[in-house]
This record gives C-alpha cells, sequence and structure tokens, in this order.
C-alpha cells in the first residue's frame, strides 16, 4: 500500500471520525441511557477507573426504553411526519421560485451576471436571526403586508398569518432559496447553449428543447439544491419557533424543548438520532442511484 | 473527383437546391454578410472558406434558421425559408463542437431526430442502425458521448445529422478538433459518405486544404462577400484576386508595369532584370499588373536554363525542408525573395543547393497567373 496515499486519505476520514461518528456515538450512547438528577444529567456514566468491568456494567445498563417512549407518545411521530412535509413543500416551493431565478440569472447578459448573483447571496450579509424577525415585522397582523392589503382594499381584516405553518413556509423558502438558486445555476451556466440550437435543429421546438434538454442536464443541480434545502428545513428551529405557532409541530422545537426545558438529555438523544436516520435514507437511496447509473454506464 | 461529369453550375438548365438573393445580415452596425447572391446544386459538396469573421459561419446559421438575414431571401427548393424555424426546415446541422448530448447513449443521440419526426417508431430501429453502420461504430452505440474517443464523436455527429435525411447538410468546421492524420482520413470518408447518401454538403473551413480535398466548389469569402466562386483546381490554378491566389497554398506575387506582346504581356518589375513574360487569362490593357506564381512552378537550377525566356538568377537564403519536398527563399539583387519548390528526389545529404549559393529560378510563360491591379491583399 502506497504511504502517501494512505495519508491523503487519512485527513478527511480522521476529520469525519473525530467530527462525526464519535460525537454520533455519544449521542447514540446518551439516548440509551437512562435521565437523572446529576452533571451530566444521564445515567450510566463511564468509570474509566473501573476499567473492562467498568464498560461492561455500562453496556448492561444500557436500553431501548427512550425509544420505545418516542414510539409510544404520538406528539413524536406527529412532529416527525410534520417536519418531514413542512421541509418537503418548502423544498418543492424552492424549487419551483429557485429554478426559473436561476435559470434568467444564467441567460442573462454576462456583464450583469455578478451583479445578479450577489443580490442572491446579499441576504447572508444579515443576521439570520434578524432577518427572521423582521418577517414578524412584514406578516404579523398590524405588519407591512397586511396593512398594505388593507390600504389597496383587497380585504377588509388582517389575515392570521403569522403563528401560522404559512409564516413557516414562507420563513423556510425565503431563507433557503438561495440554496437552491446557486447549484441550479451552476449546472445551467455550464450548459453548452449549442446543444439546444441541435436540439432544434434535430426538430425540438423551443418548450421541448427545455424538457428534454436543459431539465436533464441540470439535474444534478436540481438534487444538490433539493438536499441543500431539504436537510436543513428538517431540523429547522428558529424559523417554526419565531414564526409558527403553537399549532405548528416540527421536530427541531420538540428536541430543543427535551434538551432545554424538559433537561432529558437520553429523550432528546434518541429523537435526534431517529432524526439522523430520516435524514440518512434519502442520501443512501440518491447515493445508490448514482452508483447503479455509474455501474450501467461501463 | 468527377468533376468532368459532375458540374451543374454549368448546365443553365440545372435547378439549384439553394439560392442566396442580395442577401444582408447585420449585428447592429457589423455587416457580417454583404449583398451575396450564390446557387449551390443539389448533391453538390460546397466549401465556404475564408479567415474568421468573414461571414461564412452566419451564412451557415441563417441556412439552418439560427439568423434571419436583414434583407435578401434565401430559397431552399424555390421557397423562401425565412418564416421557417430550425426545427421545421429540412436541413440538418454538424456543429464545430459536435454538441452530442451528453446524457444520452450515442444510439439515443443518433434516434434524437428521428423521434420528433413522424417516422414510425419501429422504423426507427431500423435507421439508427443503417447510420451506425455508416458511420462504422455500431459497437459504441450503448455508450455516452463521454465514453468515446473525439474521432467517434465526429462520426456521431455526423451520423445524427444525416439520420433524418435531410435536402441539406450543414458541417460547421468538422473535422477542427481531430489531429492532422485523422483529420486527412475522415476528409476521404466524408467524401465518400456524401457520395452515398447524395446528401447536398455545405462545409464551413477556415483549413484551404480541406476545402480543396472535399470540396465540388469552393467559395472564398472575405469581409461578408463571396471573392472566387469556383471549382478547387480553378481557384488554386487561376485564381481571380491576389487575395484568393495568396489565401490558398503558397504563392508569389511580384508587382510591375505590363506591356502587350501580341497574347501575351511583358513586365517589368525591377531594374536591371529582363522582363517578365506572362499570359493572361482574358485580354488585359496596359499598366499596373500583378504577377502571381506558385512555387512549385518555379524550376531551380545552378546553370542558365537555355530553353525558357523568364530566368532570374539570385542567392539561397534560407531553405525549407518538407520532407517530400524543399521551399528555397532566393533573393533576387532588388531585395525580393522568391519562393521556389524542388521534390526532394535524393537523399538529404545531397541536397543540390546551400545557403548562399548563386541559383538560377525559370517558369515558363504561361506557368503563373495575370491580374490587373496591384497586388496588395
Amino acid at each position: 500500500m502506497n504511504w502517501r496515499r494512505i495519508a491523503l486519505i487519512s485527513v478527511p476520514f480522521l476529520w469525519l471520525l473525530g467530527l462525526f461518528l464519535v460525537p454520533f456515538f455519544i449521542v447514540l450512547k446518551i439516548s440509551l441511557s437512562d435521565i437523572a438528577l446529576a452533571i451530566p444529567p444521564y445515567t450510566p456514566t463511564l468509570e474509566l477507573s473501573e476499567g473492562w468491568s467498568g464498560l461492561r456494567d455500562l453496556v448492561a445498563q444500557l436500553d431501548f426504553e427512550n425509544f420505545a417512549f418516542l414510539a409510544d407518545d404520538d406528539l413524536y411521530w406527529k412532529s416527525y411526519l410534520s417536519s418531514v412535509q413542512i421541509a418537503f413543500v418548502s423544498t418543492f416551493m424552492c424549487l419551483l421560485i429557485g429554478f426559473p431565478i436561476a435559470y434568467g440569472m444564467a441567460n442573462a447578459p454576462t456583464e450583469w451576471q455578478p451583479t445578479l448573483m450577489l443580490l442572491v447571496i446579499l441576504p447572508f450579509w444579515t443576521s439570520f436571526l434578524i432577518r427572521v424577525y423582521s418577517l414578524i415585522g412584514l406578516l404579523s397582523q398590524e405588519g407591512m403586508i397586511n396593512q398594505f392589503l388593507m390600504w389597496i382594499g383587497l380585504i377588509n381584516e388582517p389575515l392570521m398569518i403569522l403563528n401560522t405553518n404559512w409564516a413557516v413556509y414562507i420563513g423556510i423558502v425565503y431563507t433557503y432559496c438561495p440554496f437552491m438558486i446557486l447549484p441550479i445555476y451552476a449546472t445551467l451556466i455550464k450548459l453548452d447553449g449549442s446543444l439546444l440550437e441541435a436540439a432544434e435543429d434535430l426538430g425540438c421546438s423551443r418548450t421541448e428543447a427545455f424538457w428534454r434538454i436543459t431539465i436533464p442536464l441540470s439535474k444534478a443541480g436540481i438534487i444538490a439544491g433539493c438536499f441543500l434545502v431539504f436537510i436543513p428545513a428538517l431540523g429547522e428551529f428558529v424559523i417554526p419557533s419565531l414564526l409558527g405557532g403553537s399549532g405548528t409541530l416540527m421536530i427541531g422545537k420538540v428536541l430543543f424543548e427535551e434538551f432545554f426545558a424538559n433537561r432529558d438529555w437520553p429523550v432528546a438523544s434518541a429523537v435526534a438520532v431517529i432524526l439522523l436516520l430520516i435524514l440518512i435514507i434519502p442520501i443512501v437511496m440518491y447515493q445508490r442511484n448514482e452508483q447503479k447509473m455509474m455501474e450501467a454506464d461501463t | 473527383m468527377s468533376q468532368n461529369e459532375f458540374a451543374p453550375w454549368n448546365d443553365p438548365a440545372a435547378k439549384p437546391l439553394i439560392q442566396f438573393k442580395n442577401v444582408t445580415k447585420q449585428f447592429g452596425d457589423f455587416t457580417a454578410v454583404d449583398d451575396l447572391s450564390i446557387d449551390i446544386y443539389e448533391k453538390e459538396f460546397f466549401a465556404l472558406l475564408g479567415p474568421s469573421g468573414c461571414g461564412k459561419t452566419t451564412m451557415m446559421r441563417m441556412l439552418a434558421g439560427f439568423e434571419k438575414p436583414t434583407s435578401g431571401t434565401i430559397l431552399l427548393d424555390g421557397k423562401d425559408i425565412s418564416p421557417i424555424p430550425p426545427n421545421k426546415r429540412s436541413v440538418n446541422m454538424m456543429f464545430q463542437s459536435y454538441a452530442l448530448f451528453p446524457h444520452l447513449t450515442v444510439y439515443d443521440n443518433i434516434a434524437f431526430g428521428l423521434k420528433r419526426s413522424a417516422m414510425p417508431r419501429d422504423e426507427i430501429d431500423g435507421r439508427v442502425k443503417d447510420m451506425l453502420r455508416l458511420v462504422q461504430i455500431e459497437k459504441f452505440a450503448n455508450r455516452k458521448p463521454e465514453q468515446i474517443s473525439g474521432g467517434q464523436r465526429q462520426r456521431v455527429a455526423l451520423a445524427r445529422a444525416l439520420a433524418k435525411a435531410p435536402k441539406l447538410l450543414l458541417l460547421d468546421e468538422p473535422l477542427s478538433a481531430l489531429d492532422k492524420k485523422l483529420r486527412q482520413d475522415t476528409q476521404f470518408e466524408l467524401m465518400d459518405i456524401q457520395e452515398k447518401t447524395g446528401t447536398t454538403f455545405v462545409i464551413v473551413t477556415h483549413d484551404q486544404e480541406e476545402a480543396m480535398t472535399v470540396a465540388s466548389r469552393v467559395a472564398v469569402m472575405n469581409f461578408g462577400k463571396l471573392v472566387q466562386v469556383d471549382t478547387p483546381t480553378q481557384i488554386y490554378e487561376a485564381p481571380n484576386s491576389a487575395y484568393v491566389a495568396d489565401f490558398i497554398g503558397d504563392v508569389n506575387i511580384i508587382e510591375g508595369n505590363a506591356t502587350k506582346d501580341g497574347d501575351r504581356v511583358s513586365i517589368a518589375w525591377a531594374e536591371g532584370q529582363p522582363d517578365i513574360i506572362g499570359t493572361p487569362s482574358q485580354p488585359i490593357g496596359d499598366g499596373r499588373v500583378s504577377f502571381v506564381i506558385r512555387p512549385e512552378k518555379i524550376a531551380i537550377s545552378s546553370d542558365k536554363p537555355a530553353d525558357r525566356r523568364n530566368a532570374v538568377q539570385g542567392k539561397v537564403l534560407d531553405i525549407a525542408y518538407l520532407g517530400n519536398m524543399s521551399t528555397y527563399h532566393v533573393e533576387m539583387p532588388n531585395g525580393m525573395v522568391i519562393k521556389a519548390q524542388a521534390a526532394n528526389q535524393r537523399r538529404r545529404d545531397s541536397l543540390p543547393f546551400t545557403w548562399e549559393d548563386p541559383v538560377w529560378l525559370s517558369w515558363s510563360d504561361t506557368a503563373g497567373v495575370v491580374l490587373e491591379g496591384s497586388g496588395q491583399v
């Protein structure tokens, strides 16, 4: 084996091991523990001084009680389901809004493109929290949107937007749209214009060329954008807790409450483990699909 | 080539497939194609040749339908094609970049146009297989474009453009991405395929050798205008201007003052040198002329040849050894350099002349072309 190759590969490997896998196993271990009035607030903890027998004692005390509890209480699976639904719908809306923007950017005159790009990234120059707070100002019943709609006479009394799922959708779509736009733009800008001309030359109308050439060739960007929106949206905590109402069920909120309000670390960890599993399933599916396509190619 | 039998452009009864009638195309205030008229006949292999920016690509894009003429009309089979969009024209194009669809296999690339046509599903497969066979890429039918070589991609692009059996096939610099050896082989294959399918080909190229090899007629363009439209032989042997002579192949251009001498002219070109005797192709008056002669038409010898009237002495300035032949740059007493070519019939160690050798250059009365006006290109 080539030592240099091992050294090169070990850098990202150690990074993942130290900053992802080890913390994950710690969370997994806590999720199998019991709540305790102690610091840290769970039991058992590993007694390093007792060596092997200590480790054996620890493993013997672990159980799946917390997972069983999650399955029993319908709050949790309802939260998961509602999170998946909110994340899915938001991702779809981001795609509907983001694709035309990315398409317009990629087809804009070259000298405009840096400016358009800047406009897409500009919101990141303001703190995320401040942007979400300012949405409250826009969406509340005395907010600017309601006042404007009433002023033009479209509605007679203010709409209830804030503290509903609508506000959560608006918040997520507004916040995460750039993550949809940028990868799609990156694939569209690389698209060779002569491919569309060739499609037209071979008998496609403009619309048909768009569906048969542009869409398949920007698939990688669309999928990347969807993942970049779906994954953080699924575990989103700030947006539902600030914009959503008491009826908004999202797993991020549940997680926060278990950790900080109930101080029930084991249950919170179990919630986090399940959330990770939910996220891993689509990623694995996607990667397996990619691999199959690559194998079919060769 | 069968130029002797195939010459519809000389037949007044022949109906052209394509007619450009006073076509002008402007981009902003830049005139890409300037009041251009030309007829192209069925089964022709027509080459548009010129430097970049001469308007040849614009002409092709107007034929394909990607550009509309600013004024004038283009007729295909006697019908004005300006209002017809590219996807409704019986014209297909092979793109310079090949523009193969990267997400489709070779087979699906070739079938792409057929699936958009009215052809019944069960006939498509047969047609695609015929095309694969025609360009000899059956083995790669299930590969993606990125998994085949540049030469194979070029074949796929050709097969895809031919699949719909268009009346007219446009080839935009089709061989520019191939290396020299492969390019030469492919040129002959292109001619072969053109003959087999009987399709009219219009090729755009800046490579004069390529145009000369494949085309039945060559149109030399410059600044959006046609300079000369003729068969390769005529273009080479009887250029109508110093521009064409200089653009196609290597050439010596000698300016001088002509005096009529029967059906010949004698050209005074340098003080203290004998006049050059030339034969104009059509009668010309006295005055400023350019004498245009190709290096291979000039013989080089150490003694003054007795049988030729055109003979000048100079000394060898430079020798370009090309393997099969050598080009000698010979300096005249007035400082002018004339290029002469000689085949290397013997091995290199016995080259007849070397640097600084005094030599005689000679040519026959009909070896060069006499053109009116100065030779400024």
